[in-house]
């Protein structure tokens, strides 16, 4: 293989070695001995095992060899991977000795830091204009160039190239930047005023519709898409106030199941921006003024309302206090409305039962009038057993009950029948005046804040200076040189000069935008060797916060204090307390258990309905076990067998639990069972796999990456991949055996794919199986349908052939089951330790780790796993001589 | 209350993009002596987010002799100016991400037909391309991309699209005062990036050779850019309504601005490469006074009920329709030489959903209207034939006719010429 093309290789049996040392001889063997002895035999000749040709130099004697091939070498003996089982071992001492041969050569040889300097990626940049310029909202468009990833991470300054687009994007984002900081003041110029006949022909809302007499029929609910009336034809034109006539009545009938409305209705208007589809609760959205409406009255009555409105946005109309369906207090009378209709009449829910079979994408009417019908025509089968468990159901609330086929009806019974509002007019005037929207006050009180306090008698020029003193040694998180403030203060000055009508808020203008595209800003790791402590600050910083040192950080690092090992380490475990630490969890997690990659897989329908909330619960389990990991400095081995996780009702898919709503909490979780810790969670199972089927490779490769510390290689371009094969023909199994059979192949696989084969009893998102599904319909023609509503999840899917986990390990182990595999872990703590360390060092430092890095690193795991926790680890990252090193 | 100040941010950079930037990476050099000279001078892709009925797309019979089906009815009065596809695809994902492949051939990201073409001719105009879209379309729905794989942000209100192209006099003065203070200051980023070239080893300096290969890229593209802000901005007298009908209710309409302002961006030769995404939501549309049984995205996913299929060919009726009198306005109007535009400017509509019903992104609806090409008949392409051909294929005709001289596009290395020639 290419990886040691390079290494010379010269005849081992030069050394006139024999290939089976006596072990007494071996007793004082120098190390160029014993490699002849154990490694020779195979690795040496015209056609060297694996590719690997190794002579006397590879164990180091001035540099002679490739350090690659040393630390390959070094890797291969530490792990004890090598020589392989069966073949002859050394004792522990000689596999010292040769160690101890390699690490001389390759310290004396290591690099010390960084080759490259590091450009901020997206997040840091992000965050560094939010906290910067108190910008909270900052995003960068949706189009800005993704950032590349090296060495598993995407702050790694190798990955983090500067195209030309991406040069572009930053010159266009830091006009953005001035602009929100410092950009021309539009002002409040006087108002014209406009008149808007709505009509309500152009309302929208779903669940609503058009009544009698041109009129708008409103019910309430709580999604405001559903609730309330949003005129299509209007949009704020400037934040102002404007002035909303509308016209209403009560719609009641003799026929309705709730009781008369007779005192005031309450009706309130909301506004949101125009161009934003909005699926929000009303309680998330800004009300604007309430009304009341005499539901006794007998005609439309007129009400008006004065309101303040944001350029683009649109109001909409809502009855606040109607009964309906997904209403608060309105949900409790719906189920006692219901409860009382069903235990009454069986036939109501015998029709409900049968119709639920329905054809997809029924209407609303269409479901009540088929619901009716059913009831009328006696053909309803009223021995179901379901039928007599009916009470039960409503008593405990909806959850188990067919809770859309309930909310449309409830709907298309108030909507004939009422209690309902019906608009008949609509129209809107304005603005009236202009408002100073809270966008224009905020734009004001940081340009306020930039610019700070004039002092008495100071000229433009001294101002400009007191600004840039302060803002430059902020962005290039180190002080200024006297040159760059010269050099920004000419810029500041020369707008000043060219244009009377400048202010010092112009020429700050430019050098803002001058400072954000320039390398002392955008990379960081530009100074040499040992840093000072303002790098070691931004180091801290961005690796716990993805964000630049606060206050507290930048004074240490003035005063020189910073680098102590007792303030790094309090520093540390500061910011870890801090909610700030959220985005190391939320960065770190998705990167090191890949839920990143979460976003784009989408589960094969076939498999279970799966939606956005499904996948943000999945990530949301993983941080939040990492947080309490890293927050409560529980042991390393926490991730493997924690006895707990964080869980929702959305996870009961998956782990079939029986919890309810959408709010994470802390769950027990059996230890030494199924589920628990990294292996078997959701979000990597899902994440290692394609959505659609497993595939033993990728999640071995990603446990031997990422908890085992190896290199898995790179897939050699002319195999074919596997494609696991869902027919049932032939299992992925016995793929891999035939895989396997290849002895080029063999070398990577022997080691990655026992790791995957014990996780088949995982699926694509991580639920237990122990029969592979076998899909009887095509892949997309048959949807499972929601679930609640027709209950045919599933369909075409039947059980397969048998999942078989069982695999040995190269050295033999024999692991039956992922309980297998998380005890093999447990024991070998040190190597998961170690294996963190590495991927933290990485991550914090942003760069690929050299072998004195590796060293330290198993050093610092060492140290986290005799006695302490996942915390120390962190810290003993941010206290070693590497972190304090470009 | 949702983030105001974000609206801005996106506002303003994608308007900064929509000028010449990226386009003008074109590759230097002119024909080679023994090319063709190019007969298309323009693009214009136009990608419909929640597809077509694809029974009620692709006409029953192959050749020139077919029944217009439903939904080619509106534009049937150009049918000796354009031609059907059946049959074509990428081969590529199904699902609405998929989508993003349509003009690349990638759902992961890389050059897409237009910027291609742009990448060629876009220096010729003040605009290398326009992107343009209605209101706020998901993610997914992204048409245009640049070789990096970078998404090019659409214009989705038509007063933008309108300022953008038709610019007043402050709105030059401030796109002055950026564009000259841009190259000052990425003068002075170069000057600083050396200084600091002097003082590092080599394998940093490495990474600021990258970073002043960058910066001066965008120099020479601000160059361009300032070049185009000395010439006149053409007038145009186009109406535009009170306010942007970006409601997700009146995409229809806004759409038939968007058409107009297209036509104008072409007629006035402000752009030659343009790509619309036609975007769909779950919104009610009322087509001639009736409202329609289900939401757009509803009725995308029909189940193969015969209503809900009327009702979703009733929206893309409405579509078609505005394809047609967009297509008029570039028959009726003359291009230098006062031949009619169309005859040099390639029109593509269609689709990167092929069955929206089941997400399924293979035989996608296609169609390929002017130029001066072979048209006329509906040409159906078959997967299981030998070679079987791709809707690159397509694209490479259509890049050659550029005097693009790709060999493969798009995952393809065939051309539809014998087809379309």
């Amino acid at each position: 293989m290419t990886w040691f093309a390079a290494a010379a290789r010269l005849q081992i049996a030069a050394l006139g070695a024999s290939a089976c040392l006596a072990a007494a001889e071996t007793e004082e063997a120098g190390p160029e001995r014993l490699l002849a002895a154990y490694c020779a035999p195979c690795h040496s000749g015209a056609a060297p095992a694996g590719g690997v040709g190794l002579d006397p130099t590879s164990l180091g004697s001035g540099g002679l060899s490739d350090p690659d091939l040393q630390e390959r070498l070094w890797t291969a003996l530490d792990r004890g991977r090598m020589p392989p089982s069966g073949a002859a071992t050394p004792a522990p001492a000689e596999r010292r000795r040769m160690l101890n041969r390699l690490e001389t050569d390759l310290l004396r040889r290591s690099r010390d830091g960084a080759r490259v300097p590091r450009r901020l990626n997206r997040r840091e940049y992000e965050n560094t204009i939010r906290a910067l310029f108190d910008l909270p909202a900052f995003r960068l468009p949706d189009g800005f160039p993704q950032d590349g990833s090296k060495a598993g991470f995407d702050n790694v300054g190798e990955g983090l190239v500067l195209s030309p687009p991406l040069m572009a994007q930053l010159l266009a984002a830091a006009t953005v930047v001035a602009d929100e900081l410092l950009g021309p003041d539009p002002g409040l110029k006087p108002a014209q005023s406009k008149a808007y006949p709505l009509g309500t022909g152009g309302l929208s809302m779903e669940g609503g519709g058009p009544a009698a007499g041109g009129a708008f029929r409103l019910m309430s609910s709580r999604n405001m898409a559903s609730a309330a009336a949003w005129p299509a034809r209007f949009e704020a034109p400037r934040s102002g106030i404007y002035r909303i006539h509308l016209s209403a009545r009560a719609h009641q009938t003799d026929r309705m199941s709730y009781p008369r409305r007779t005192g005031p209705v309450r009706i309130a208007i909301y506004a949101r921006p125009k161009t934003e589809q909005v699926y929000a609760p009303f309680e998330q959205l800004r009300k604007v003024a309430e009304l009341q409406l005499d539901a006794a009255a007998a005609g439309p009555q007129a009400l008006t309302a004065e309101v303040e409105l944001l350029q683009g946005e649109v109001f909409g109309v809502r009855w606040e206090d109607g009964p309906a369906y997904s209403d608060p207090p309105g949900r409790d009378y719906a189920h006692q409305f219901l409860a009382d209709r069903l235990q009454a009449d069986r036939r109501y829910y015998a029709a409900m039962l049968q119709f639920r079979g329905g054809p997809r994408g029924t209407t609303q009417a269409q479901l009540y009038d088929a619901t009716r019908s059913l009831m009328e025509s006696g053909d309803l089968d009223l021995s179901d057993p379901r039928l007599d468990s009916m009470p039960e159901v409503w008593g405990g609330g909806l959850s188990n009950a067919p809770h859309n086929w309930i909310k449309a009806f409830v709907h298309e019974e108030l909507y004939r029948h009422g209690p309902a509002v019906d608009l008949t007019a609509l129209e809107v005037e304005g603005p009236l005046r202009l408002v100073e929207d809270d966008e224009m006050r905020a734009r004001r009180a940081r340009t306020r804040g930039f610019l700070g306090q004039r002092p008495p008698g100071a000229t433009d020029e001294e101002h400009v200076r007191l600004v840039l003193e302060r803002f430059l040694p902020a962005a290039f998180r180190r002080p200024a040189t006297d040159e760059e403030l010269r050099t920004y203060a000419r810029l500041a000055a020369g707008v000043l000069a060219s244009d009377a009508e400048a202010s010092i808020k112009d020429g700050l203008h430019l050098a803002v935008r001058r400072v954000l595209v320039s390398p002392s800003f955008l990379y960081r790791g530009l100074e040499r060797g040992r840093m000072d402590d303002y790098g070691i600050a931004a180091r801290l910083s961005y690796f716990l916060t993805s964000s630049p040192p606060d206050d507290r950080l930048a004074t240490l690092a003035r005063t020189g204090t910073l680098s102590e090992l007792a303030t790094l380490a309090a520093e540390a475990e500061r910011l870890i307390r801090d909610p700030r630490s959220d985005e190391f969890v939320r960065s770190f997690t998705g990167q090191w258990l890949a839920t990143r990659l979460l976003r784009s897989i989408m589960p094969d329908p076939r498999l279970l309905p799966f939606g956005a909330g499904d996948r943000e619960a999945m990530i949301a389990e993983a941080e939040m076990l990492f947080a309490e990991i890293l927050r409560s400095n529980l042991p390393v081995k926490a991730f493997i067998d924690p006895g707990f996780s964080y869980r929702n009702a959305r996870l009961n898919k998956i782990y079939g639990g029986r919890l309810q709503g959408d709010r994470m909490r802390r769950v027990p979780v059996e230890r030494d069972g199924r589920f628990g810790g990294v292996l078997g969670m959701a979000a990597v199972m899902m994440a290692t796999a394609n959505g659609v089927d497993t595939n033993p490779v990728l999640r071995g490769a990603w446990v031997l990456e990422n908890l085992l510390g190896e290199d898995p290689g790179e897939p050699p371009g002319d195999v074919p991949a596997i494609a696991p094969d869902t027919t049932g023909t032939r299992t992925v199994r016995e793929q891999l055996a035939a895989h396997r059979a290849d002895p080029s192949c063999a070398r990577c696989h022997d080691r990655m794919d026992p790791l995957g084969t014990v996780l088949e009893n995982f699926d694509p998102v991580g639920r237990w199986r122990s029969q592979y599904p076998e899909y009887t319909a095509p892949p997309d023609g048959e949807r499972p349908l929601r679930q609640e509503f027709y209950s045919t999840a599933g369909r075409g899917t039947v059980a397969g052939p048998a999942v078989d986990p069982t695999a040995v390990l190269p050295d033999g182990t024999r692991l039956e089951s992922v309980t297998d595999l998380r005890r093999h872990l447990l024991r070998r703590i040190d190597v998961v330790a170690r294996c963190l360390a590495e991927k933290l060092l990485v991550y914090a430092t942003g760069r690929p780790l050299t072998f004195k890095d590796r060293l330290e690193a198993r050093r610092i795991a060492r140290s986290a796993v005799e006695g302490g926790g996942f915390r120390d680890l962190v810290v003993g990252i941010v206290q070693s001589p590497a972190f304090a090193v470009r | 209350m949702a983030r105001p100040d974000r609206r801005r941010f996106l506002e303003g950079i994608g308007m900064g993009l929509a000028l010449p930037l990226l386009e003008s990476l074109a590759p230097e050099g002119a024909l080679a002596a023994d090319q063709r000279p190019p007969t298309l001078k323009r693009l214009v892709c136009i990608g419909t987010y929640l597809g077509f009925h694809q029974p009620d797309f692709f006409p029953a019979t192959t050749g020139s002799d077919y029944r217009c089906p439903t939904l080619l009815d509106p534009v049937s009065s150009f049918r000796d100016r354009f031609t059907v596809f059946s049959g074509l695809d990428h081969r590529g994902r199904n699902g609405h991400d998929g989508w993003k492949a349509w003009l690349s051939g990638s759902a992961s990201g890389s050059v897409s037909l237009d910027q291609e073409v742009a990448a060629r001719i876009g220096d010729r105009t003040r605009f290398g391309s326009l992107q343009v879209t209605c209101g706020s379309p998901p993610d997914e729905a992204r048409m245009s991309f640049t070789p990096e794989g970078v998404a090019l942000p659409m214009i989705g209100r038509p007063s933008v699209l309108y300022r953008t192209l038709f610019r007043s006099a402050g709105d030059r003065d401030r796109a002055d005062y950026l564009l000259s203070t841009n190259r000052s200051i990425l003068d002075g980023a170069i000057a600083e990036a050396k200084a600091l070239a002097r003082e590092v080893s080599a394998s940093d300096r490495s990474k600021l050779d990258e970073y002043l290969a960058a910066v001066r890229t965008v120099e020479r593209d601000l160059q361009k850019q300032r070049a185009w802000l000395d010439r006149p901005v053409p007038s145009a007298s186009y109406a535009l309504p009170e306010f942007d009908p970006v409601a997700p209710d009146l995409a229809l309409e806004c759409e038939s601005i968007m058409y107009d302002l297209m036509a104008l961006a072409l007629t006035t030769d402000s752009t030659r490469v343009v790509t619309f995404l036609i975007p769909g939501w779950s919104q009610v549309f009322t087509i001639e006074g009736r409202q329609l049984s289900a939401g757009y995205h509803g009725l995308s996913h029909h189940g193969n009920d015969p209503a809900r299929i009327a009702d979703y060919n009733l929206v893309g009726v409405e579509h078609v329709k505005r394809f047609a009198a967009f297509l008029d306005k570039l028959r009726s109007a003359t291009d230098e030489s006062g031949l009619p535009l169309l005859d040099s400017t390639a029109v593509l509509f269609g689709s990167g959903m092929g069955d929206a019903n089941t997400h399924d992104n293979s035989n996608l609806p296609t169609l390929l209207a002017g130029g001066r090409l072979r048209h006329g008949a509906h040409r159906e392409f078959r997967r299981e034939a030998v070679g079987p051909r791709l809707l690159g294929d397509l694209y490479l005709t259509i890049l050659h006719q550029f005097g693009i001289e790709a060999d493969s596009f798009a995952g393809a290395s065939h051309n539809l010429n014998e087809h379309l020639l």
